[in-house]
């Protein structure tokens, strides 16, 4: 599959080139793109001149990164100790029947993404699960489907 | 030189050496599987903790990877003492719950009496045990072929975009230098397949017989200033041909004499 990586050399050229701008330079491929296209990790593994396989292991080491197209809004489950507790597990089960995938896929019309994450430090509003950068605290199994409305 | 001592005997080490290698020089039997000694330690297989003290600590000690532990003036080493092989047991019981199948581990496993895991076998758990010898022996090597991938229990083994990876030579460091064998590559007449792609071998023009791969041979002919005919002559040919020359020697050096 061809990706449009038309943005990169702006992107490369806003950071310096040397080895620690990699991070950086893939942060900001993220957020143009919502996941990091293999082009795009060819074309900075050379621009930098760093080896593929370590700009790839980097890029697969974090959570932040993706390798596979992204939705447009990103649900976030906390399934950290203290949401855990108050029933993440039945608000991560709903928001899956409701979106027809399971954590950590997309669904097919590329609009959402259900990630499950381990305590976002937001406790006291156990269980929070966030929309895209929205946190939502003390949610319901009965309000899921209005917080999955909220950014259509 | 710092003096230590390992298991009640006196050793004598440099500054700055790693505990490990002075066990190692001492015929120590430690066991070990993420070291090689070609690159860096990396404290990954644990197995080679022993237990360190000094007299003015007041009877307190504490267990240390010896790979990473460089040795200090005065240091009590015990390799093998009893809570040191309860350590050893524990990894080495992991080991066997996550990699089963590996007659490597089992073997080792059985040195230190564990003959079954105690904890849930992993039954689609492959003979990884992710010491990161390929990867770092690879980046040692010039390729950077391979690296570890991912995170947590996800952690793999794997090149680039998990393709065919471009830089590698099939010079094979990788695999014969992996501890459990876990690397597969074939050899097939003048074919050789690893990490799914294939290379061409190179035959010797004395005897038929495969060298290296062309890939690596360029490698090491552009980067080590080797020329590239010498890759195309077999090592028992190589051989052969330093017999005949040291007979020259011998024949010329006789005539010089009489």
């Amino acid at each position: 599959m061809k990706h449009d990586i038309g943005k990169l050399p702006e992107i490369l050229d806003r950071h310096p080139k040397s080895q620690e701008s990699l991070i950086a330079i893939l942060q900001d491929i993220q957020k143009e793109y919502n996941y990091i296209p293999c082009e795009a990790l060819t074309e900075t593994a050379t621009a930098l001149s760093i080896p593929l396989s370590k700009v790839f292991a980097i890029s697969t080491f974090y959570n932040a990164f993706s390798l596979t197209p992204r939705g447009e809004t990103i649900i976030r489950v906390c399934t950290g100790t203290a949401c855990h507790i108050r029933g993440a597990e039945l608000i991560k089960d709903q928001i899956e029947t409701a979106l027809g995938i399971k954590a950590g896929e997309t669904t097919p019309d590329g609009k959402f993404t259900i990630e499950v994450v381990a305590c976002v430090g937001a406790c006291a509003m156990a269980p929070v699960v966030i929309n895209n950068e929205k946190y939502h605290g003390s949610v319901k199994v009965s309000g899921v489907k209005k917080l999955l409305k909220v950014k259509k | 030189m710092v003096n230590i001592t390992i298991n009640g005997k006196t050793a004598q080490a440099k500054e700055g050496e790693m505990l490990l290698s002075v066990i190692r020089r001492l015929k120590i039997d430690v066991p070990a599987l993420c070291h090689h000694e070609a690159v860096e330690p990396l404290g990954a297989c644990r197995l080679c903790m022993v237990e360190i003290t000094k007299t003015e600590w007041d009877g307190w000690s504490k267990f240390v990877t010896s790979c990473l532990y460089p040795v200090e003036p005065d240091l009590i080493v015990s390799t093998h003492s009893d809570q040191v092989n309860e350590i050893r047991r524990t990894i080495m019981d992991l080991y066997l719950a996550r990699h089963p199948n590996s007659p490597e581990i089992r073997k080792l496993a059985e040195e230190y009496g564990v003959l079954k895991t105690s904890y849930e076998v992993q039954v689609d758990g492959d003979n990884c045990i992710l010491c990161g010898i390929c990867t770092r022996i690879c980046d040692a090597m010039g390729f950077h072929a391979i690296s570890l991938v991912g995170r947590g229990h996800g952690k793999t083994v794997a090149p680039p975009l998990n393709e065919a990876p471009p830089d590698c030579t099939g010079c094979l460091s990788c695999a014969l230098n992996c501890p459990t064998n876990f690397i597969e590559f074939s050899d097939q007449d003048d074919k050789r397949t690893i990490w799914n792609k294939e290379f061409e071998m190179l035959a010797c023009v004395k005897c038929g017989a495969t060298t290296i791969t062309r890939e690596f041979a360029e490698h090491l002919s552009k980067n080590r200033d080797i020329p590239f005919e010498y890759f195309e002559t077999c090592d028992s040919c190589h051989r052969k041909e330093t017999s005949l020359t040291m007979g020259r020697i011998a024949a010329w050096t006789k005539e010089a004499q009489s």
